[in-house]
């Protein structure tokens, strides 16, 4: 297998055909109103509130805009209204501040010179909004995390992650800029460094250390069961740096599963409870 | 025997699990059909309960014998007076959690026969090894529609199987299958392959829908001899296709492309020496 461009390419039409079609099959087998999704202004969650409009219609799609104060940028703030305006879809500001402060002044330990604790709470606070406002209103959020950054493990665990349905999930980074030119995403929303927005300045491939453009052509090379030595020859990179990068993939498995139990029953969920999920034969109130 | 017959391919999104809903669609495919005069209907792979049934696959299999829901599809193939295969989970009649992924072809006279899946895909997104055992036998039926022999899904991958029942005399190979959308292109060629090689009418039926994110692809089609695709269903949505075969056409193309008479019949010791040292 070849590392290029061209490895990344994919039938965008065609893939945004499946999206769509993936999403309103699973509004309509569980017999929800619609679709809540969180939106900041960057590619991933414009292009999923974006993807969520076109399958069901913008009318059914509640799209969250959850700024907070220390990271707020009147630019996402416009990306945000520019793709509900253009996909019309309804979307509501929800000020996260005094929440995130309250949960500071609430815990005995909170340090405030920890910053990924104090990053991944702000995280924590978008989904449980998230996640009443789906309750409340009898829809299923749709998260917006792509490939390269699930595999990264570069995600709150419980929180930006955490959704009903990801249908972006199984796109890498670089192809989720694809799909997002195909629907119109506009270009300067495509174009923009990402961030987590979970402290202020955080830019994501500073912190990976990486291009998204390399760091997904090595990510395919592990999904395609290569070895890190041929990923290193083929993309002219340090061997010990792309074992870093399967590294990261490897140590954070932990944050991509269900919680880990010990078996000691017959059977055992997360492990072999297998079951398909089957709203359509057994939804309940 | 008819030279001419006409097969219809329903292509359906069965509901994992809910074998009442499914019933109710294949009978509604079936009247369909049999108005439009096919004498043949093919549904998918496991298309009595779907597809991704996992650890349910014990609850919902039955035994051919007593099973009702077998039996109410066998009812309504002799209501409409018409043949039809589709795909179910068979449970053994000895031994109760042995089960298997089953092809069963009805006709106006009750059961015709049946096939179990002999290749169980348990790779990527597959698990079928972990429930079902697989079958041992490449039965080819003689009936009113012509001599007909079944396979399932990832048996196309395994010419030897459409071989040997080319060999016993097959004319049509029922393929059923449930296949997702990643593996399209491979199906596309496959079906043409087994088709040609063998030089029979292949009617491959493929499921459509979503199961737990994975979609089927759906593309049924009847092929040719030839390696013409003579009729063609839709990619990813339910459809209900029909076409007519002329067995006559078997003459020409077997005259033109004469596998069975170039077959070297030395080379299967020495691949299957080989198969059984890998």
């Amino acid at each position: 297998m070849k590392l290029t461009e061209d490895a990344m390419k994919i039938d965008a039409e065609q893939t945004v055909t499946r999206i769509k079609r993936f999403i309103k099959d699973y509004v309509e087998k569980t017999k929800t109103k619609g679709i809540c999704v969180a939106v900041s202004g960057g590619i991933d969650s414009c292009t999923t509130a974006a993807l969520s409009a076109l399958a069901i219609g913008g009318k059914r799609v509640t799209a969250l805009y959850m700024p907070e104060e220390e990271t707020y940028s009147p630019i996402e703030a416009k990306h945000a209204k520019q793709v509900a305006d253009k996909f019309k879809f309804k979307l509501e500001t929800i000020d996260i501040t005094p929440i995130f402060q309250a949960f500071c002044k609430v815990l005995p330990i909170y340090d405030e010179h920890d910053k990924l604790s104090r990053g991944n709470l702000k995280a924590r606070t978008r989904m449980i909004c998230l996640y009443y406002y789906a309750n409340r209103l009898g829809k299923i959020v749709c998260g917006s995390s792509d490939k390269s950054e699930t595999m990264m493990g570069y995600f709150t665990k419980w929180g930006d992650v955490s959704a009903d349905i990801s249908p972006l999930m199984d796109l890498y980074k670089t192809q989720v800029r694809l799909v997002a030119a195909h629907i119109g995403i506009p270009k300067e929303i495509i174009s923009k460094p990402s961030t987590p927005q979970l402290w202020p300045g955080q830019l994501a491939e500073q912190e990976l250390g990486i291009k998204y453009e390399t760091l997904d052509l090595i990510l395919l090379g592990l999904e395609n069961f290569m070895s890190v030595e041929e990923i290193a020859e083929q993309l002219q990179l340090e061997t010990e740096f792309v074992k870093r990068i399967k590294n990261k993939w490897l140590a954070s498995e932990h944050k991509r599963r269900p919680p880990l139990t010990l078996k000691q029953e017959f059977r055992t969920i997360g492990t072999d409870f297998r079951l398909p999920y089957t709203p359509s034969l057994t939804k309940q109130d | 025997m008819t030279q001419e017959i006409t097969i219809a391919l329903a292509q359906i999104a069965s509901r994992v699990a809910d074998k009442e809903y499914n019933i109710k669609l294949m009978e509604k495919k079936i009247k369909e059909a049999s108005q439009k005069d096919a004498d043949l209907i093919v549904f998918p792979e496991l298309a009595l309960t779907g597809y991704l049934c996992r650890d349910l696959v014990y609850e919902l299999a039955e035994p051919l014998s007593e099973g009702l829901s077998f039996q109410r599809i066998a009812k309504i193939a002799k209501r409409e007076s018409v043949h039809v295969a589709f795909g179910m989970i068979e449970r053994s009649e000895k031994v109760s959690a042995v089960i298997y992924n089953t092809s069963v072809l009805v006709g106006p006279s009750g059961f015709v026969g049946k096939y179990r899946k002999m290749h169980l895909p348990t790779h990527s997104v597959f698990e079928e090894k972990r429930y079902f055992r697989p079958g041992y036998e490449t039965p080819v039926f003689k009936t009113s529609l012509g001599k007909v022999g079944m396979i399932i899904c990832y048996d196309v991958y395994f010419p030897e199987l459409t071989r040997i029942l080319k060999l016993k005399g097959a004319q049509l190979i029922i393929c059923i299958s449930a296949s997702p959308s990643t593996r399209r292109v491979f199906f596309e060629a496959l079906t043409v392959a087994r088709a040609m090689e063998n030089t029979v009418f292949l009617a491959f039926t493929n499921l459509v829908g979503i199961e737990d994110g994975l979609q089927f692809w759906g593309g049924s089609r009847l092929v040719a001899p030839s390696g013409n695709v003579v009729a063609q269903a839709k990619y990813d949505e339910e459809d209900l296709i029909l076409a007519k075969i002329n067995y006559a056409d078997m003459k020409r193309i077997e005259a033109f492309v004469p596998t069975l008479r170039d077959l070297r019949p030395e080379f299967y010791d020495e691949m299957k020496r080989e198969a059984q040292d890998l």
